[in-house]
């Protein structure tokens, strides 16, 4: 897999802007997979599917923002396992 | 008041304390992380314990302490502008329950300013021990302050007027009942609910309980002023 340079800004710029980091998507996905009780394996599978074609959108920009990167990869998740999907989403709206 | 009296509108105030959201998201959000960090069920088990009795000894010291301040101040006989201000604070906290407890947005959004939400999240994703959850659990309660502290002097105005043994059951009730929110949540976790399906439930039906909060608020506040201001400055006159 080609390695992605594009850059993350978080929270709207409030910290500091990170290069993608695959490991850090892929667990972000798994924990949500596990959070609705899903076996590791599956949970494991589905984040590098879901990573897969996030990166696919990726390729062409060089900056996305931390929230666009969780709609992405939330859509993606959801056609895996909506129920982590929605976990997933809703992260950041629960408090 | 008599005492039946008494501890119905504890346990009313109680079930309002109870339909306020911030410790049951602090909690859904702690069992998703202890969850997805592949922690062992018993780990689960312990943080979310931790943080459920957290949450249940700091509402029960906050309406003790509330409820000696009233005795340090006023002893047993508290003045009845003191229970017509309890009774505008409860009216005003339910119509701002009315207008903004909830954010307008998608989820289970509150009125928590963002840096205060962003910093429960951060320190509930980095709560790995028991004693850390009992001390979140102690915070939730504190950052509800705004919403709780009606019912809370409200609860604390009719226990004092009761004889001692019935003012520990009252603050008994009151615990119990302000943490019955918690404790379905906790026991649905702890017996493997999806946490999907309840932060679902809690999304679909937010707008109901943002409306029964406020109006439960309103009834209590109306209820109180007529049968403890009204009838007293009526029968005195």
């Amino acid at each position: 897999m080609a390695s992605v340079l594009s850059d993350v800004i978080k929270r709207e710029g409030q910290r500091p802007t990170e290069s993608f980091s695959q490991s850090k998507l892929e667990a972000s996905l798994v924990a949500a997979c596990l959070s609705v009780r899903s076996p590791i394996g599956q949970a494991e599978s589905i984040a590098k599917n879901v990573c897969k074609k996030v990166i696919e959108w990726l390729e062409s920009k060089p900056e996305v923002t931390s929230r666009d990167l969780r709609l992405v990869a939330g859509r993606h998740l959801e056609a895996h396992h909506p129920d982590a999907a929605y976990l997933y989403q809703q992260h950041r709206v629960t408090l | 008041m008599d005492i039946p009296t008494s501890l119905a509108i504890v346990a009313f105030a109680a079930l309002l304390h109870a339909s306020f959201q911030l410790s049951v998201s602090v909690l859904t959000l702690l069992s998703s992380h202890s969850i997805g960090s592949k922690r062992p069920l018993k780990n689960l088990l312990s943080l979310t314990t931790s943080f459920v009795i957290g949450a249940a000894v700091m509402t029960l010291l906050l309406l003790s302490f509330v409820a000696l301040v009233v005795i340090s101040v006023y002893e047993t006989e508290v003045p009845l502008v003191v229970w017509a201000v309890a009774c505008g604070l409860l009216s005003g906290v339910g119509i701002a329950v009315w207008i903004f407890y909830y954010r307008r947005e998608q989820g289970t959004s509150l009125w928590l300013p963002r840096g205060t939400a962003r910093f429960l999240s951060d320190r509930t994703k980095a709560t790995t021990h028991p004693a850390e959850a009992f001390s979140l659990g102690l915070t939730s309660v504190i950052a509800e302050l705004l919403f709780i502290i009606a019912p809370l002097l409200v609860s604390a105005l009719v226990l004092v007027e009761l004889p001692a043994l019935w003012q520990l059951i009252g603050i008994a009730v009151y615990t119990v009942i302000a943490s019955l929110s918690l404790i379905i949540v906790w026991v649905l976790i702890g017996s493997g609910h999806a946490l999907s399906g309840i932060q679902k439930w809690r999304e679909s039906n937010k707008r109901f309980l943002q409306f029964a909060a406020g109006s439960g608020l309103l009834i209590l506040g109306i209820f109180v002023y007529v049968s403890k201001v009204l009838s007293t400055a009526v029968g005195g006159m």
